[in-house]
């Protein structure tokens, strides 16, 4: 967009404005409010629901403002009795087919239609014929639909598309059949939820919230999510110590993330209140005995007691879902309780060789949309990193930008790519070597791939003016990634940026990392201690490691294999019942919020490793707060420098860590290790040429995930149930297996008993 | 003046008195001998609310959560949930019903506004005033005690005292 300034006049006062912008947006901005559903910063143009008129001079007829362009001279009327007259006329029609049931429909409060109505609709209608009454159903076990209440202005079909690339839900037929529908009737996507969110009206409507409260009841609080290490913001709805919902709409939450959130962000919030969670501390007295619940007081000084027996031989491990406040706590507990150096994180991706050779800056997500040339090595970021994918997307779509997958797998974003290097089965360390390292030619023999791929592809990059982005995730070696990391500056010239971007696998990976500094393998921590304090569950291949320890404290949310070794299980506080912060894959630091009280007996993370180091006689001086906690890491930590709670406030504007780049080092060491890898790849390997299911690992049932039954439907395949009218889960075990005896009573819900409700109560209203 | 004026004074002022005493006797009586005799009330009369079912005996209420919303003393408590099965078996008249609805009566002050929010014309106020309890406790009202047909089995249950009877079972939405 050009900044060169034109003038337009919009109700009589003259207005200086950037050409190119759009009417409605400088309206807006303007303060003259216009309604409008259709139009939705950031999507395509759609001009369907003719809210958003306005009288242009020189123009015919009312112009759709959303579609205009602003011109130089434009002289603008938003408010005249001629508009009103037609904007009132739209709404009476949008409203022809739409039922009154507002007091059923889980929108009913935060329905932009109920607003604009109370706005621009006349009390009464005067349609008098009968409504076309269709049934609520479901297009899938997390996304109900009711086709009567829609409007047609296919917000849903245009964020399917162009955010999610899925196109899973369409609108078809024509005219005043219209309808929005999906293939085959049933959502095979990935779930994400987004149509449900952009939906202005209740016509997509989430089924794990369904029928459950109503929003205005709800305490809205603006949180960070606990599942992808994009950081996405988004709001809590709470009532009573029960976390009902969580959304990202606009007038809740600002964050980063738009209103755009993944499937388990949105969706996977049952653990949270789920009856399985641990509700006091437990001890084993006996090894091989059972778990008894016992009180904090005789748990932390159980606990204490042991610790001092096991003297320095302590390992601590924490779980990169924490806030930084625990990781940091438990760092502290290693070094200043136990005075051990034993302490580790239990993440499968080890961020350390990435940050020690940062040699560009980290790249936020805004700058990946607005990217010319993006870089993706390995990972996956549509299953794991969403909202990163969701910007690569609008990168390619809306922004022209260049997209480079290198993979050995055909993975869906690939589609997207403007070039995709299928390397063999694991050869993307002889990838990370080529690239860093382009006299040697005989490497992409093992790569699988030939010397003009790599060749064009350093050609994009020459000839990229702007920002070129490098991801990578944990799918490549250390070396790999050390080198990766390092030679990336060397790519910035006087035209471009080069920029970084990690893809951890959980919301605090990069947390971790900057928390604990000087961290050891897990493996090793594992290996070498006696005692150890086990803060989250460890990955389930390495609980073996358990077996035989002197003494195992485990701070967790539910039973798991690592708690079936510990000799104390604590019960932890989810993130939903905490402060504290997460830091995301762009280096931002976000607000976590608490939401509800701690469920049961238990309490944060670094409360409970502070109540013991103060057992154990180290007083870390936090007083229970978490703002004091915050500014001794701030204190500490140089990246975090200088940051306070009331500077991360307004999730509007991030604040970033300040990681700063390290100067080139010497990595022979590493190139050495990264060539003796590449030696020992076979020369000829097999590719990998199918796409892989969508939510393969999105919908995976992991502890976290499978408190939400839905998940479990979804992982068996998503099987679509006979009767739509009924909740797949009412129909289904949660195997995927039909539900037989049960489902009967269920499944003999018709269609005429469903419109019957609507019709009393439509055609009544309107006739009164 | 004298004193026999005075007498004639008073003695007059007394018959006057009880000529109006004598004459309200033989007359129809007003006052209600509570709680030995049974009281009726006007129709507009606001008691404890009754919950109301339709025809065939499903609860009219959807859990919209407007009476509620709408009440100035927040006494009002709902928890809605899905009910997916087909009409004849569901608790309610619609998929969404209240699972559990409770007034406390420390807190109402009869207003009325829940009445007048109710989009089904669920929740009406009876006739019912004799709430009172030796337990505040017992003052909360669960929806067991507000529904209508168990309201009708208990002898506090009364209806109004004209023919336009606005307490009944069921009404036209």
């Amino acid at each position: 967009m050009s900044t060169e300034l034109i003038k337009v006049t919009i109700n009589e006062q003259e207005f200086e404005v950037e050409k190119g912008a759009k009417l409605i947006e400088v309206c807006r901005e303007k303060g003259f409010g216009i309604p409008s559903f259709c139009y939705y910063g950031d999507l395509a143009l759609q001009a369907s629901c003719r809210m958003c008129l306005v009288r242009i001079e020189k123009m015919p007829k009312l112009q759709t403002s959303c579609t205009i362009t602003c011109t130089d001279g434009m002289i603008v009327t938003t408010q005249s009795e001629e508009i009103e007259k037609a904007q009132r006329a739209m709404s009476e029609f949008l409203l022809a087919n739409h039922p009154l049931d507002c007091p059923v429909c889980d929108r009913g409060g935060e329905c932009e239609l109920q607003e604009m109505v109370m706005d621009w609709g006349d009390l009464e209608e005067r349609f008098v014929e009968r409504k076309n009454a269709q049934p609520e159903k479901f297009l899938s076990p997390i996304v109900a639909n009711d086709p009567q209440r829609c409007i047609l202005c296919k917000r849903c079909t245009r964020v399917c598309d162009e955010w999610m690339g899925e196109e899973a839900i369409e609108a078809g037929n024509r005219g005043v059949n219209t309808v929005i529908g999906t293939y085959g009737g049933w959502l095979g996507c990935s779930q994400c939820g987004n149509c449900i969110e952009v939906c202005p009206t209740g016509t997509l409507l989430d089924g794990v919230y369904r029928h459950e409260t109503r929003p205005w009841e709800m305490d809205q609080t603006r949180t960070t999510d606990v599942y992808s290490s994009d950081g996405m913001q988004l709001s809590i709805g709470s009532r009573g110590g029960e976390v009902h919902r969580i959304v990202a709409r606009d007038r809740y939450v600002n964050g980063l993330n738009g209103e755009f959130l993944d499937v388990k962000a949105r969706f996977a919030h049952g653990f949270i209140n789920s009856k399985d969670r641990i509700k006091t501390p437990l001890i084993r007295y006996k090894k091989g005995g059972k778990l008894i619940p016992s009180t904090w007081d005789e748990a932390i000084h159980f606990v204490g007691s042991k610790l001092k027996e096991s003297g320095n031989n302590v390992g601590v491990v924490a779980s990169s879902r924490l806030t930084n406040e625990s990781i940091f706590t438990l760092k502290r507990f290693a070094t200043e309780a136990v005075n051990s150096n034993n302490y580790a994180v239990s993440d499968a991706y080890d961020l350390a060789p990435f940050f020690d050779n940062l040699s560009a800056p980290l790249c936020t997500h805004k700058e990946i949309r607005h990217a010319k040339t993006i870089l993706l090595i390995g990972g996956e970021p549509e299953e794991e990193q969403t909202f990163t994918a969701k910007q690569i997307r609008q990168a390619v779509r809306n922004g022209g930008a260049k997209f480079i997958v290198v993979h050995d797998t055909p993975i869906r974003l690939a589609a997207q790519a403007s070039q995709f290097i299928h390397v063999n089965k694991g050869s993307l360390d002889a990838f990370a070597l080529a690239f860093a390292d382009q006299s040697d030619a005989t490497i992409t023999k093992k790569l699988g791939a030939a010397q003009t791929e790599i060749d064009d592809l350093l050609k994009t990059i020459g000839e990229t003016e702007g920002d070129f982005i490098i991801m990578f995730g944990g799918d490549l070696s250390a070396e790999a990634q050390a080198v990766l990391a390092n030679v990336a500056g060397s790519f910035a010239s006087d035209t471009r940026r080069a920029l970084l971007h990690p893809l951890p696998l959980y919301n605090n990976s990069v947390g971790a990392n900057d928390m604990m500094a000087g961290k050891k393998p897990l493996e090793e921590v594992l290996r070498t201690s006696k005692a150890l304090l086990i803060a989250g569950s460890l990955p389930e291949d390495k609980t073996d490691l358990l077996a035989n320890k002197d003494f195992v404290v485990v701070q967790e949310l539910f039973e798991t294999a690592t708690t079936e070794y510990a000799d104390v299980v604590l019960p932890a506080a989810s993130f939903a019942e905490v402060d504290g912060t997460f830091t995301n894959n762009a280096g931002f630091v976000q607000r976590v919020r608490k939401a509800i009280e701690p469920i049961h007996q238990s309490k944060p993370d670094w409360v409970i490793a502070s109540m013991i180091a103060r057992e154990l006689g180290a007083d870390f001086g936090y007083n229970f707060s978490s703002t004091m906690v915050f500014k001794a890491i701030a204190d500490s930590v140089p990246a975090y420098e200088g940051l306070r709670y009331p500077l991360l406030k307004d999730e509007s504007k991030p604040v970033q860590a300040k990681y700063s780049p390290v100067a080139k080092r010497d990595l022979s060491n590493e190139f050495a290790a990264l060539r003796r890898k590449v030696e020992a790849l076979p020369e000829t390997s097999e590719k990998i040429t199918e796409t892989p299911r969508v939510g393969h690992k999105l919908h995976r049932v992991t502890t976290m995930t499978g408190k939400t039954d839905q998940f479990h439907l979804l992982a068996a395949g998503n099987p679509k149930p006979e009767n739509l009218l009924v909740s797949p889960l009412v129909q289904f075990n949660l195997d995927g297996t039909p539900r037989l005896v049960e489902m009967a009573e269920a499944a003999s819900v018709n269609v005429k008993d469903r419109i019957d409700d609507k019709e009393t109560v439509a055609s009544k209203v309107v006739l009164k | 003046m004298s004193i026999i004026t005075d007498v004639i004074q008073s003695t007059v002022a007394v018959i006057k008195g009880m000529r109006r005493t004598l004459a309200e006797i033989p007359r129809e009586k007003w006052t209600v001998q509570y709680p030995d005799d049974p009281i009726t009330v006007q129709p507009r009369y606001r008691g404890m609310h009754l919950l109301h079912v339709d025809e065939n005996g499903k609860e009219k209420c959807v859990a919209c959560y407007l009476c509620a919303a709408a009440c100035p003393s927040d006494c009002i408590y709902i928890e809605a949930e899905d009910d997916p099965r087909p009409y004849e078996q569901r608790v309610g008249r619609d998929e969404r019903f209240a699972k559990v609805y409770n007034i406390d009566y420390n807190r109402c002050i009869f207003c009325g506004f829940c009445v007048e929010a109710c989009p089904k014309d669920a929740i009406t106020h009876g006739y019912n005033f004799e709430i009172s309890v030796y337990n505040r406790s017992d003052l909360l009202k669960t929806k067991n005690d507000l529904l209508i047909t168990k309201q009708k089995q208990s002898k506090n249950y009364r209806v109004a005292l004209s023919s336009e009877d606005v307490d009944s079972e069921y009404k036209e939405v």
